[in-house]
């Protein structure tokens, strides 16, 4: 909190250098991107396979059941708004459980299996949807 | 059930906009009725943070008022308001804002008020007439009219996310003037306005009409020393409509206060 009392302009220009790139904050619903996800860590990437996919506003969330080591581990990934990704070609039938996909996206803060989703890829490379258009040049 | 009231709002002010739309008896050659004397903002309109800032309307902002550049995906981080002078209780009630308050089932699909919804980055549809404007916002399915009869609000007219709008024409441009909204949401990072908040907004279209340009300035002196302004823009784009939201508050379960957040590693 402290070093964001001292440069406060570094996060509003990160989180516009994110939504210049892949339109992070275009996800924004009502509550802050950047006080919940660590935009400053690496991208987090997870292969699973889909227990279930909610498509509803104000975001989705995808659940995963992920394999670590000899243990199976629920990673849960939050999409951006509904809305929003139906002009990029996602529906409430995207993904199908028992589906093996890859998702990326932005880590959450507290350090659980969560994530803000950013893309994701089936088993055979495909992605999901289309990438949204730079907000600003 | 806030887009079924939504939806027969939508219908009720439809069915008077269809009576407004009725054709107008013939105008003498050479006069020009009052609807047609107005640009059309008819359309789906998609928020464009690449539309130049207006000067025209930025040169008619009030003295001491800040402008506010967050609109769009970008928000400020805590404790930044963008100008904002903070009354010092408004102040202290930010610095004790928790973001998990709005991530509570009880709030999750409790819309913000027009001042922070206009300038999200959801389109906005909009319906003119010559007695009223409709602006169906995608976020959180708010419909917003704004009377061009010169009514006023009756004095128990209630607060809402959307408040009570009049507006008028100068020239090219509308002007719109909002009272009566609920107390929420300036810059989602701790700071609201109070009910007495009071937004003046001004639109008008791009010089080649495929742009809809606006300021939206706010003031409260309940919790503002300042005023505040932002620059808002969109983009037409034909054949489209706005969805609907459909907020699911079963969204929130995926959050945990701090202190709680273990029940989420699994």
């Amino acid at each position: 909190m402290a070093r964001r009392e001292q440069q406060p302009g570094i996060i509003l220009r990160l989180c516009v250098s994110l939504a210049m790139a892949v339109g992070c904050g275009g996800a924004i619903a009502h509550h802050s991107f950047a006080v919940f996800f660590d935009t400053q860590s690496q991208l987090r990437k997870v292969t699973g396979v889909v227990k279930e996919f909610r498509f509803t506003n104000p975001h989705g969330v995808v659940t995963l059941a992920v394999k670590q080591g000899g243990h199976e581990i629920t990673w849960r990934a939050e999409t951006n708004s509904p809305s929003i990704l139906r002009r990029r070609g996602w529906n409430a039938q995207s993904l199908h459980v028992g589906e093996t996909i890859t998702v990326e996206g932005w880590p959450a803060r507290d350090g659980s299996n969560y994530m803000r989703l950013r893309a994701v890829t089936r088993a055979n490379g495909e992605p999901v949807g289309t990438q949204p258009t730079p907000l600003k040049e | 059930m806030r887009a079924h009231v939504s939806a027969v709002l939508m219908a009720v002010v439809l069915a008077a906009l269809s009576g407004c739309a009725q054709p107008h008896p013939p105008a003498p050659a050479g006069a020009t009725s009052p609807a047609r004397a107005h640009p059309d903002f008819s359309g789906f309109w998609n928020l464009d943070m690449k539309v130049p800032r207006d000067p025209q309307l930025l040169a008619q902002v009030a003295p001491n008022t800040a402008f506010l550049d967050d609109t769009g995906p970008v928000e400020f981080p805590a404790g930044e308001f963008g100008g904002l002078k903070l009354k010092p209780a408004a102040l202290e009630a930010a610095r004790k804002w928790s973001p998990y308050e709005q991530l509570k089932p009880e709030n999750a699909c409790k819309p913000p008020s027009i001042v922070y919804a206009m300038q999200g980055p959801f389109p906005i549809e909009i319906f003119q007439s010559d007695k009223l404007i409709v602006m169906k916002l995608e976020y959180y399915d708010m419909v917003r009219i704004v009377f061009l009869d010169g009514r006023k609000p009756e004095s128990d007219y209630p607060h809402s996310p959307e408040g009570f709008s009049s507006g008028h024409w100068e020239g090219d441009t509308l002007v719109v003037e909002t009272t009566h909204l609920e107390p929420a949401t300036i810059t989602n990072n701790g700071l609201d306005h109070s009910e007495n908040v009071r937004v003046l907004e001004r639109f008008k279209l791009g010089a080649d009409g495929k742009t809809l340009l606006s300021t939206q300035e706010f003031e409260d002196p309940q919790v503002l020393d300042n005023r505040g302004v932002r620059f808002i823009a969109w983009s037409k784009q034909p054949g489209q409509h706005v969805y609907p939201y459909e907020c699911d508050p079963g969204f929130a379960g995926n959050y945990s206060p701090p202190g709680e957040v273990k029940s989420r590693k699994k």
